[in-house]
């Protein structure tokens, strides 16, 4: 059997968000699209951050000399 | 006649005289349906199969919530749920989109076909594996395409449905579904639905407006939406 690359990747390139009529439209990356309320989208936002930055002490303690 | 739109243009299935003239006669009833009225609901026993003359129609499913996904859009010359004859019970709703007419065929008469007529049943098998077909590439636009590449797949199928039914010169087609149930074919809100379509307009790929369609550039609309019509079965010198 041909071994494919699977289509579901880790994401390099961000979503783009955008208002639009009251609320945040969430276009990619990939297949995201998603509409949020301002108050959720803003707590999506924080919630991203945070986890980011977590992931980024999560790659540093595996390897303190990665570049993040 | 009732039937000529059914796997017109399809490769390799043309209906000859006589397959026409059984399917014709398989008819039992001609019924004018408004827009928006369930024909059949999940769970429910049929005793027959429509085939979709004029309009639109559509297989959903309901979340618990009772928020609708459009599965399925039907156009002329669909044989909407031929798969209720094996089946007898479908798993999900059907519904006009538009004002619709269709044909009713028993499936007492479907069975006749069966046993009879071998070659007008492997057209008729056909004819739900191309519902398959379009089911597989409904699962890869939801997946894999973004907002806009949604949008543009959708409409790019259905203008090649509708040149196969006669009905699009694969430049104008009448649509008659309006943007919320694009959103709900595209998995989108309505207010993203809105947004895409300015984008395409602005892009100056297609323009949707009243139901009706205009797709000002085919070419760069399905490569927008990475359609590529094969799954369709087309005769690819009849458009």
């Amino acid at each position: 059997m041909t071994n494919f690359p699977s289509a579901t990747q880790t994401q390099t390139k961000p979503g783009v968000a955008n208002a639009e009529g009251g609320l945040v439209v969430l276009d990619g990356p990939d297949g995201v699209a998603v509409t949020m309320t301002p108050d959720a989208a803003k707590k999506t936002g924080t919630s991203l951050i945070t986890a980011a930055e977590l992931a980024k002490e999560q790659i540093v303690a595996r390897d303190p000399e990665a570049d993040v | 006649m009732f039937t000529e739109r059914f796997l017109r243009h399809r490769r390799g299935v043309y209906l000859d005289g006589e397959e026409r003239a059984r399917l014709e006669a398989a008819i039992t009833e001609i019924k004018t349906l408004p827009a928006r009225q369930n024909v059949s609901v999940a769970g429910e026993e049929l005793n027959h199969s429509i085939l979709l003359i004029e309009g639109f129609m559509s297989r959903y499913l309901d979340d618990r919530n009772g928020l609708r996904q459009l599965v399925a859009i039907h156009v002329p010359g669909d044989f909407v749920d031929l798969h209720a004859f094996p089946l007898k019970v479908l798993d999900h709703d059907v519904a006009t989109m538009t004002a619709a007419t269709v044909a009713v065929v028993p499936h007492s008469e479907l069975e006749d076909i069966a046993s009879s007529l071998p070659k007008l049943t492997r057209k008729l098998w056909f004819s739900t594996l191309i519902d398959a077909a379009i089911h597989r590439a409904w699962l890869f636009r939801l997946g894999r395409l973004d907002a806009v590449g949604r949008v543009a797949h959708f409409i790019s199928e259905t203008n090649v449905r509708l040149m196969s039914a006669g009905l699009s010169d694969g430049k104008r087609f009448a649509l008659g579904l309006i943007q919320p149930d694009l959103a709900e074919i595209c998995g989108l809100t309505n207010v993203h639905i809105n947004r895409v379509l300015r984008q395409l307009r602005e892009e100056r790929l297609c323009v949707f407006r009243s139901s009706l369609v205009d797709v000002l550039d085919p070419e760069k609309l399905a490569a927008r939406g990475q359609f590529n019509p094969d799954y369709l079965y087309i005769d690819s010198e009849s458009n």
